[in-house]
């Protein structure tokens, strides 16, 4: 009688090539749909920053040609980027701390005040999504157009508080709400006033979503060029403004690509707080979710 | 009975002081809703005016009027760009339908370890402007850009640019629309719980029965607010058909803002305006009452 | 050390319409003396916990008023109240570690750092999380949480601790051991301590006094055995503990319970809406005239006893719906039953009942209507039963 006898490596191989087939079976999926993103979503991205950083790139190379930085200097030395760049900065501070003064009181009044037609006024600043954006705009400035507000400061500004305004109240009001009021109640009955139940227990719980608040409405207005550019025009320039001339009168493709660069910094270091924001799912609070 | 109150008179509480509280919640709130009124429902209004009466050319008297409207259903071109606007709407939509969907059903259900990654990838576009976004895929897809390098490198060389073409818009619109679009819908699919998923396959329902039967009924709230904030993000489009969209025929934005700027036109804007407003008025206010509706039940 | 009192305390919640008013408390009086344990006992939405909450200062009432000491507190808010509060839900500060949690009130009261430190640890100690200072809520368990809570409360030496439901998001076992630990301490500061609870057994076992509440009413303030004895309106007797309860017909001086009878008691008034509540340890099980035929239809072993069910044809007017018309006897293991057995009942001690109507639903009227028996009647059939005397 013949003796079958498994030697005793076979089974370890058989395991691991299990194991490889089921991380694959497993992970495949992953792998196929983290390639097709990163290419999709990645790689025009990467195509900005390889020409940021490209002296001569020839089709049909991967792969800058000429590695370089040559043109950096020229770029930075542009008189209107010395211009704009301020002035987008400056611009989008004032909105945010504007739109953060008038709104974070208004979504602490949503959350926790009574008062007839609460629910309703909440619900009226969805308007600002139930408009089509450039629409708006043009009605925007027609009315900006008979006030002269038309090529000015103000008008950028009060143009841009339209944008931050359902985000502002909406996420704040949401955050106020997910406050367990009995952990107010608890602060009150050991002797905390008012006021120190606000500073000390309320105001830190929420105080991850207002800096998500805040932080996106400063990205947001910081690249916001549509109302800036129908309401700035001619005087006012904002970076992101600057880039509608750029790309429509692209010659040197590189001083783009570095200005989108730099332009895109501040959003980079946003992404990676992105993460966060999600888990509290702050951000589809935005959008009435 | 131990019932009995002590035998000192106490006063009874006098009568409760009135309150003011809700006086206090409306000075809160008044400022957002100011501007909220002023800056877009006093300009949508006054739009609706402005281009309904129109001043006789010869006396100068202003009368309700449709020759505003008359005049840009009349002009080819116009008409040309509102069906243009339509299809590449339409498009867009289904599109991110057909993408997001099975991107948050994998974000939803999957356990891979590199579901995080997926997750980055597809907000990624959340943080990639408007005016950076366009120039990057012109690069990326215009002729002789990346894409056409990389697909030279395959060996494929027939590329054609959907640079300046209707194609790119639509890519270009899709791709900013992913995060949101993903976001919400799996947003939507976490609220239908496990256990009710399993309950369903325990009784013998397949994958795409799930989906359809228990999935998509249960967050359907959320897919109706991707539908309606899509369709009138992409109807009101401007950057992006402005940057990469053919010159004829354009999208209303790009047509308003020509009116507007170039042609100095503010009536014929405002008419187009308004058009778009009304085109998407259904939209928006099923997006409103999706949303209250929602907030009532969780209430 | 501090005496409670409640007067005429209402409350009145206005609904989503000015007109939709329900009243969730009506016109509580109670008092409550220095150092007692007093138990809220009721369903939910019966307005303990609002009646709790008044006290506390979070909610105002619609009248009425709230004396600690004799003094009126009713205008103060919680934060200048002498009361402290331990909530439902744990709500220790998530951002905050425990010994900020606890220290929060102490720094308020701008008290210097050893004196603090020391009080900390002292609370900490007192309910057995010595070390734990340095945790973050989220790192504790429900029951450690809690414990925290009962410090966080307890280091402000208030005159009075309020508690709401404590226990009731933990598990059976630990709810147990946390109440015998709270018990501890109560009798050791000897503080004066209100706790709400749904949780009779909870109730009966802490409380020097139990306030028995239904429908914003007051329905009984007694002693824990005094209550389980001597139930004083019919919905006292169905709420604590188990009770046979049987609408009767009165013909002189018998009470007809279907085909069967008992004597009605010595100075009874009224005929109609009458009741008879039955204990079910309150029965003897020898066949004796005019005891109840029946058959055991199931038998529960409870551990110590056996709780048997027990069909008796005749009893009740409607038999279909037998299920729900079984009584509910108890037995010693040392008596065989089995589902089948025939068996006799005759109620040793039994409780007589007038005007359900009143007690079962808003006893607003209570007062008064001059019902014909503000107080249950209790009788015990010596002829059977003689050692019976709970």
């Amino acid at each position: 009688m013949a003796v079958v006898s498994h030697s005793p490596s076979m089974p370890v191989k058989s395991s691991v090539f299990k194991a490889l087939t089921k991380t694959v079976r497993r992970e495949g999926l992953s792998v196929v749909l983290i390639v097709a993103l990163f290419t999709i979503i990645i790689g025009p991205m990467l195509t900005v920053v390889l020409w940021a950083f490209a002296d001569v790139w020839r089709y049909p190379s991967l792969v800058p040609t000429q590695w370089g930085t040559s043109f950096w200097a020229e770029t930075l030395a542009r008189a209107d980027l010395a211009m704009a760049f301020p002035l987008s900065v400056g611009l989008a501070v004032t909105v945010t701390l504007l739109s953060a003064v008038i709104c974070l009181p208004a979504s602490y009044a949503f959350a926790r005040m009574n008062f007839p037609g609460r629910q309703g006024l909440l619900l009226s600043f969805l308007a600002t999504n139930a408009f089509p954006r450039f629409g708006l705009y043009v009605s925007i400035a027609v009315v900006f157009y008979r006030l002269n507000l038309i090529g000015t400061i103000p008008g950028v500004i009060l143009i841009q508080i339209v944008n931050t305004l359902l985000l502002m109240i909406w996420i704040p009001t949401s955050a106020f709400q997910g406050v367990d009021r009995s952990l107010e109640e608890a602060a009150l009955d050991v002797g905390a006033s008012r006021v120190r139940v606000f500073l000390q227990v309320t105001l830190p719980l929420v105080l991850p979503s207002l800096s998500a608040a805040v932080l996106l409405t400063f990205v947001s207005t910081f690249y916001e060029a549509q109302g800036a550019l129908i309401v700035g025009l001619p005087n006012v320039t904002t970076m992101a403004v600057l880039m509608y001339s750029i790309i429509n009168s692209q010659i040197i493709v590189q001083y783009g690509a570095i200005i989108s660069f730099i332009l895109w910094l501040p959003s980079l270091i946003l992404l990676t707080f992105a993460q966060r924001f999600v888990r509290g799912n702050a951000i589809s609070a935005g959008f009435g979710v | 009975m131990p019932m009995a109150i002590t035998s000192t008179t106490i006063p009874m509480r006098r009568a409760k002081k009135r309150d003011w509280s809700w006086l206090a919640g409306y000075a809160l709130i008044a400022l957002p809703v100011l501007i909220m009124v002023a800056l877009i429902f006093y300009p949508a209004v006054l739009a609706l005016i402005d281009t309904l009466f129109v001043p006789d050319a010869t006396t100068g008297v202003t009368a309700l009027s449709l020759s505003n409207y008359q005049a840009f259903f009349k002009d080819r071109i116009l008409v040309a760009n509102l069906l243009f606007t339509f299809q590449v709407t339409l498009t867009a939509v289904a599109l991110l339908f057909v993408i997001g969907y099975p991107l948050a059903l994998y974000l939803r259900f999957s356990k891979s370890r590199l579901a995080s990654v997926v997750q980055v990838l597809t907000l990624f576009p959340l943080f990639v402007p408007g005016v950076i976004l366009a120039f990057a895929l012109i690069q990326f897809l215009g002729s002789h850009g990346m894409l056409d390098s990389l697909l030279h490198a395959f060996g494929f060389t027939g590329f054609r640019t959907p640079y300046l073409q209707p194609q790119g818009v639509i890519i270009a619109l899709v791709w900013e629309s992913i995060p949101f679009t993903v976001l919400v819908l799996t947003a939507g699919l976490r609220q239908v719980e496990d256990a009710v998923v399993e309950s369903a396959r325990d009784v013998g329902a397949n994958s795409w029965q799930i989906f359809m039967r228990i999935l998509l009924p249960l967050s359907l709230r959320s897919a109706v607010i991707v539908f309606c904030l899509n369709v009138i993000g992409i109807f009101g489009a401007f950057t992006i058909p402005y940057l990469l969209g053919p010159a004829q025929p354009m999208m209303m934005g790009v047509s308003m803002q020509q009116t507007f700027n170039n042609y100095q036109d503010r009536v014929g804007a405002l008419t187009q305006a308004v058009i778009t407003f009304l085109f998407c008025a259904v939209v928006g206010l099923l997006y409103v009452r999706t949303v209250t509706r929602g907030r009532k039940e969780r209430a | 050390m501090s005496t409670l009192e409640l007067v005429g305390l209402t409350k009145h919640f206005s609904g989503a319409k000015q007109s939709a008013e329900t009243v969730a408390v009506n016109d509580i009086n109670l008092s409550v003396g220095d150092g007692e344990f007093l138990c809220i006992l009721g369903p939910s939405g019966c307005g303990k916990s609002t009646t709790l909450r008044m006290i506390g200062g979070f909610e105002e009432p619609t009248s009425g008023d709230v004396l600690i000491d004799g003094a009126s507190v009713v205008d103060m808010p919680p934060n200048r109240r002498p009361t402290a509060m331990v909530f439902q839900k744990y709500t220790l500060w998530p951002h905050m570690r425990v010994y900020d949690n606890i220290a929060f009130g102490l720094r308020l009261r701008h008290q210097d750092k050893a004196q603090i430190d020391k009080e900390v640890r002292d609370s900490l100690a007192l309910v057995g999380l010595t070390g734990y200072d340095r945790r973050y809520p989220a790192q504790l368990s429900g029951g450690e949480q809690q414990r925290v809570a009962l410090a966080r409360a307890l280091v402000l030496q208030p005159k009075m601790l309020l508690l709401d439901e404590p226990f009731s998001n933990l598990d059976a076992l630990l709810r147990v051991r946390l109440r015998e630990e709270l018990y501890a301490i109560q009798r050791r500061i000897k503080i004066t301590a209100i706790f709400v609870t749904h949780d009779q057994e909870e109730a009966l076992s802490l409380a020097d006094r139990i306030a028995v509440m239904n429908a914003g009413q007051l329905e009984q303030l007694d002693k824990p055995s005094q209550i389980y004895a001597y139930p004083r309106t019919l919905f006292v007797a169905d709420f604590i503990g188990v009770m046979n309860i049987f609408p009767v017909q009165r013909q002189g001086d018998l009470l007809h319970i279907g085909q069967y009878a008992l004597k009605a008691p010595e100075g009874l008034n009224g005929e109609s809406g009458l009741s008879v509540a039955v204990r079910p340890e309150d029965f003897t099980f020898s066949a004796t005239d005019g005891a109840w035929q029946g058959v055991i239809d199931q038998t529960i072993d409870l551990g110590h006893y056996r709780k048997v069910l027990v069909i008796v044809p005749g009893l009740f007017g409607d038999e279909t719906a037998a299920l729900a018309h079984r009584v509910k006897v108890y037995m010693p293991k040392s008596v065989q039953a089995r589902a089948g057995d025939r068996i006799a009942l005759t109620p040793s001690r039994y409780l007589v009942y007038s005007d359900t109507a009143v007690t079962r639903t808003s006893s607003a009227t209570r007062t008064s209507s001059a019902t014909p028996n503000a107080q249950p009647i209790e009788v015990r059939n010596q002829a059977v039963s003689g050692e019976d005397d709970r």
